[in-house]
């Protein structure tokens, strides 16, 4: 074996010693795995790595990661990822979460992040439920997803988050599947490099309250386009497509947003005088 | 799973074939190994020990894959450029069949289909391949892989198909069901 290949950072150096807790068969594991070889083929050091998510199962990871990381509030990955990457703009910054936090509670970060297309990337582990706290309906449940929770469905269409994405600005979209850990981490590398907002939903099974969700293994292709640098004529492709066309759909050459440096001329006495006191 | 994947020519160097072969190792004992962690995060001690024991045959079989590398300057490959049958190396378990609650008879099932997958790889990249040497080492591996199945099967053999209530808890996880 060469010396070259032994230097190299593996995947496993980008793993924490923290055993996952997430039910055995979880979907959340091989995203887990796609993110720690993605780094590993950027050899990307660990301290200029940060990864923030909001809560849910799938918002666990920065504690099962060997980078610096930030398990923050429900629904405000996305605020917090902003302002790690303004203030380290020298950091590889990834936001990671689920469909209820980042679709749902997180919702109107998502747009906005898309807008300001700060250089990030975001990922979004899709199970179309909230896991963790038992199997309520997210909002891309299906309207006709039947369980003892919503009798007959919620009866409400699922939110399209590649479209919303789209609409909002992001410069980069991409739909995996974490059943193919391979073809996630080389998304995930394409994500990773491309400059401003990337936005990678992966259909993730969550095995326990979803099992249905096992079938997606034969449920998922690959997406029979090739990608496009025209939004509307992705967002046209990923509203009529069957929800599991997997691959880049969308790369936008807008430019990520670049911090205005100032010089701060007042003191704290000057701002105080401002104020009744 | 695209069928071009499955339908494309697995035809490989030397260099490629035994890189091959030692990532599919090293990746199963990696696999088995995080396996082994879940389930005794669950209390499934006794999968967990089979999953480990299982970690550790594939961590001597990468050893002897290594022996065979000797003086073979190997290249490491991005993750999607393997040439896999499927969306995964050969001999990594399909993750989502696992159940917190499976048998050591479940498991060993599984080990055995990633075992003839395995085979079924080396005995495709033997006949794929134009280059005699490599033709051979491929079918030394799948004759390898064919014995590791055979030995999985005697070990299966060892334990009952579970019950038919053998995924059945009085005390769920689940608040859906």
């Amino acid at each position: 074996m060469s010396e070259a290949i032994s230097q190299r950072l593996k995947a496993s150096d980008y793993k924490s010693a923290n055993k996952p807790v997430w039910c055995p068969g979880c979907g959340d594991f091989h995203v887990l795995l796609s993110i720690a070889k993605a780094l590993a083929h950027l050899q990307l050091p660990t301290e200029k790595v940060a990864v923030i998510s909001g809560i849910g199962c799938s918002s666990r990871i920065p504690a099962y990661l060997n980078t610096y990381g930030f398990h923050g509030v429900h629904g405000r990955a996305l605020p917090l990822a902003t302002g790690v990457k303004v203030a380290r703009s020298d950091l590889t910054v990834i936001c990671a979460g689920g469909d209820g936090d980042g679709f749902s509670i997180g919702g109107n970060h998502l747009l906005h992040a898309c807008r300001r297309n700060i250089d990030m990337t975001y990922i979004v582990m899709d199970n179309e439920i909230y896991g963790m706290t038992k199997g309520q309906p997210s909002p891309t449940t299906a309207a006709d997803w039947d369980s003892k929770l919503t009798p007959g469905g919620p009866g409400i269409s699922p939110f399209h988050p590649l479209v919303i994405a789209l609409a909002s600005g992001a410069n980069f979209v991409a739909r995996a599947f974490s059943g193919d850990p391979n073809g996630t981490t080389e998304m995930l590398v394409d994500a990773i490099t491309h400059p401003g907002f990337s936005f990678v939903q992966i259909l993730s099974p969550c095995v326990t309250f979803r099992p249905d969700q096992k079938n997606w293994k034969k449920q998922v292709h690959p997406a029979p386009v090739t990608t496009t640098a025209d939004a509307s004529q992705a967002a046209r492709r990923v509203m009529t497509d069957d929800g599991f066309n997997i691959g880049v759909l969308y790369k936008g050459s807008r430019p990520a947003y670049r911090q205005i440096v100032t010089t701060v001329t007042r003191t704290n006495r000057d701002l105080e005088k401002e104020f009744v006191t | 799973m695209s069928s071009a994947r499955k339908n494309r020519k697995i035809a490989l160097s030397m260099e490629e074939l035994l890189q091959h072969a030692l990532v599919i190792e090293l990746e199963a004992e990696q696999s088995y190994k995080e396996l082994a962690d879940q389930m005794e995060e669950c209390g499934n001690h006794d999968v967990a020990v089979l999953f480990s024991k299982m970690a550790a045959l594939e961590g001597k079989h990468a050893t002897k894959i290594r022996h065979h590398a000797t003086g073979v300057e190997l290249k490491e490959h991005p993750p999607w450029k393997y040439r896999w049958e499927g969306f995964e190396s050969p001999e990594t378990l399909e993750l989502t069949e696992v159940h917190y609650l499976m048998k050591p008879h479940h498991a060993l099932d599984l080990a055995l289909s990633c075992e003839r997958r395995a085979e079924s790889f080396f005995r495709r990249a033997a006949a794929e391949s134009e280059d005699q040497a490599v033709k051979n080492l491929a079918q030394e591996f799948a004759d390898d892989e064919h014995q590791h199945a055979i030995w999985m099967q005697e070990w299966l053999g060892k334990y009952p198909t579970p019950k038919m209530d053998w995924a059945e808890d009085l005390d769920p996880p689940a608040g859906a069901d």
